[in-house]
């Protein structure tokens, strides 16, 4: 059963149509990976999905509600979280605060002015958990805009996962890491979204053909391919449009 | 612990106070403190705590107090009877009521708009109330009588210092009861909305839920403010509740630091004390306010006490001692330069022929005098200027990690 479905969607801003006619059905539980040139507009999409943009015309269903054109919060309420391309935190408050922050909704606290923060035990024990996790917890006092960029990038991806939504949304997580940076983030992906929806941005060939189980091809805000990674390897349009290059050296590497 | 201490200090410091300073004077400054204090902390829910600037904060407190005036009237008048103590909750419930109203569109957004709609409002608040006499009172404002209510444990509230441990109680409670706002879910979204409105949204959170919650609960304390105003003066009018009184509580929250929990009640304190102590000494202490509200925000952006947690490093390492002397050093010109401008200005300002600074006679009308202030005040600032680089060395010193002896970094 899809999880998530956008039909016939299109998205312009002022004259340009950035997003044109995209349909797009994701299995729950399905490691699903966005590539494209730049531009091509997959920010966009993810844009469109979680609320942040209103959409020209077309619907988004998720778990079969109609999620298009609602604010962000009402969607990230319904489990679709999501992470950003670039980087979007709370910068003056510390790292905990980040993570636990993140987590108060899920965990049922709303717009609460009558619990104590210090006295919810539970909340702060996942925080910690969660702290671990990603790695940051020598970091927890932090003002988290003065972690480095990769800690930033792990702590972007922590607030995307804390509230244990089934649908994860990323946008291009491990862009600027080092080598064992992207490494190390890519299996905490791979941990902490076991069993979940995954949709992911990424532009490198070599995580997307590990991780995937199915690839989409946006280009010019067109799907020009939405197959399994082997099917998408041969296929010609994608070869021709965009691909090339990149999958010989991925298949020689 | 820490935090147990330091409110047990608190409410000390609220119960002695008034015992080492018993002039009427003093203890109507610490009333005034008081009021001040409540006022400056709910701004700061506002500002430092949920990033909407507010230019017309004095509406809650305004129209709170002139409830409060009125709930006065009606225990006078014997329509209701209660306890005078409880009129500070009655500007309260008044102060949150306006704020239910006025954050329900101002809230929308954060930035520019919401500065904007809060002058706005503030503007016509301050206007309607001349014209609005039934409530505002016009010009000559409404004034009531504390003295009328049931007394309280046997006191009527007519001496000050009973006036004053009734505000230092409710102080003390409005003091609690914000900071453990600080602490829940909406207080801590609210710094969360200020950092990043937008992030806060895919969350889960509604950026404009949460800022009306704190814009809500800041009026409900800035009313309580109102009320312990009117309970002190017993009298309101359209000054309390206009743009000026707006600004003050800016320069409060502002000058004592809006990244603390403390740093509005320094502001409350530092900026009472220049009100009520410097007014006597000098027509020119606006003046004198505005400079430092300009220095504050140059050269010290976190405020008062953002400058003495400043000294938090050191302090751990050890080495505060090392700045006592280079601070001492820098003192000498900078408090020679800050004196001789003040004469300077105190002269261009003076309409009399000769007046007393320390004993030195200065004559507004003796190039002697000018001529003398101008070069002591420059010559104090060229020293001043060359005590700031070794100021500058021995605060690397003190904040630097020593590295162990013999380990090459
Ligand atoms: N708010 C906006 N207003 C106007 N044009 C926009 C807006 N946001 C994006 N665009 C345009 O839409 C196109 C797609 O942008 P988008 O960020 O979605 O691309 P992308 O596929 O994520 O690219 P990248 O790989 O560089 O991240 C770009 O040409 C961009 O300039
Ligand atoms: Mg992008």
């Amino acid at each position: 059963m899809s999880i998530l479905q956008l039909q016939g969607l299109h998205k312009q801003f002022g004259n340009t149509p950035i997003i044109r006619d995209v349909s797009l059905k994701i299995a729950a539980g399905e490691k699903h990976a966005i590539i494209g040139p730049n531009g091509a507009g997959k920010s966009t999409l993810f844009h469109l999905i979680t609320g942040r943009h209103t959409v020209s015309s077309g619907s988004i269903l998720f778990k079969g509600q109609p999620i298009h054109n609602r604010p962000p919060y009402e969607i990230a309420r319904l489990g679709l979280a999501r992470s950003f391309q670039v980087t979007n935190i709370f910068p003056l408050l510390s790292v905990f605060e980040n993570i636990r922050c993140a987590l108060l909704w899920s965990q049922g606290y709303k717009y609460s002015f009558w619990h104590l923060l210090g006295k919810a035990k539970a909340l702060n024990t996942r925080t910690e958990e969660l702290l671990v996790e990603i790695g940051l917890q020598e970091r927890r006092n932090l003002p988290a805009g003065e972690l480095a960029y990769a800690e930033q990038r792990a702590l972007e991806l922590g607030i995307a996962i804390a509230s244990g939504a089934e649908m994860i949304l990323l946008d291009e997580p491990v862009a600027g890491m080092s080598h064992s940076e992207a490494k190390n983030a890519v299996e905490l992906i791979n941990r902490v979204t076991a069993g979940k929806t995954l949709v992911m941005v990424e532009h490198d060939m070599n995580i997307v053909f590990d991780m995937a189980d199915k690839i989409t091809v946006l280009v010019y805000g067109e799907i020009i391919a939405s197959d399994v990674p082997s099917k998408i390897r041969g296929n010609a349009k994608v070869q021709e449009a965009y691909l090339g290059e990149v999958v010989e050296e991925h298949s020689h590497a | 612990m820490l935090k147990y201490v330091s409110w047990a200090l608190f409410a000390v410091a609220l119960i002695v106070l008034p015992q080492i300073f018993t002039s009427i004077l003093s203890v109507s400054i610490l009333n005034q403190m008081c009021i001040a204090i409540v006022f400056a902390l709910s701004y700061n829910m506002l500002l430092g705590q949920g990033g909407m600037l507010s230019f017309g904060h004095a509406v809650y407190f305004g129209l709170g107090g002139f409830m409060a005036v009125h709930a006065l009237l009606a225990i006078e008048n014997e329509q209701m009877m209660f306890s005078v103590t409880l009129i500070p909750l009655v500007g309260g419930l008044f102060g949150l009521c306006a704020a239910l109203f006025i954050g329900s569109f101002s809230t929308h957004k954060a930035g520019t708009v919401f500065a904007m709609i809060s002058l706005g409002v503030g503007e016509l608040i301050a206007a309607s109330s001349l014209i609005l006499v039934s409530f505002f009172g016009g010009e000559a404002g409404v004034s009531g009588d504390r003295t009328y209510g049931p007394p309280f444990l046997g006191f009527d509230f007519a001496q000050n210092i009973e006036v004053y441990y009734l505000a230092a109680a409710w102080l003390f409670l409005a003091t609690v009861c914000m900071y453990l706002f600080t602490q829940t879910p909406a207080g801590r979204m609210a710094n969360a909305v200020r950092d990043n409105p937008e992030r806060a949204e895919f969350i889960g959170y509604s950026a404009r839920r949460v800022r009306f919650i704190s814009f809500i609960f800041s009026g409900f304390f800035a009313g309580i403010a109102g009320g312990l105003f009117a309970l002190n003066y017993e009298i309101l009018t359209e000054q309390n509740l206009n743009a000026v009184t707006s600004g003050n509580v800016l320069l409060m929250a502002y000058i004592g630091g809006l990244g603390f929990f403390i740093g509005p009640i320094v502001g409350a304190i530092v900026l009472t004390l220049i009100n009520s102590v410097l007014s006597n000494y000098t027509d020119l202490w606006l003046l004198y306010l505005g400079l430092m509200f300009v220095l504050t925000v140059m050269f010290l952006p976190r405020g008062l006490t953002g400058f003495l947690m400043m000294h938090r490093t050191p302090w751990h390492l050890g080495k505060l001692h090392l700045l006592a002397k280079p601070y001492a050093v820098t003192a000498v010109p900078g408090s020679i330069f800050v004196f001789s401008m003040v004469c300077i200005v105190e002269m261009s300002h003076s309409n009399e022929p000769t007046f007393n600074v320390f004993g030195f006679a200065l004559d507004p009308s003796s190039f002697l005098s000018w001529g003398a202030l101008i070069i002591i005040a420059c010559l104090a600032f060229i020293a001043l200027r060359r005590t700031l680089p070794s100021l500058r060395d021995a605060w690397d010193t003190a904040n630097a990690i020593d590295t162990k002896p013999g380990v090459r970094p």
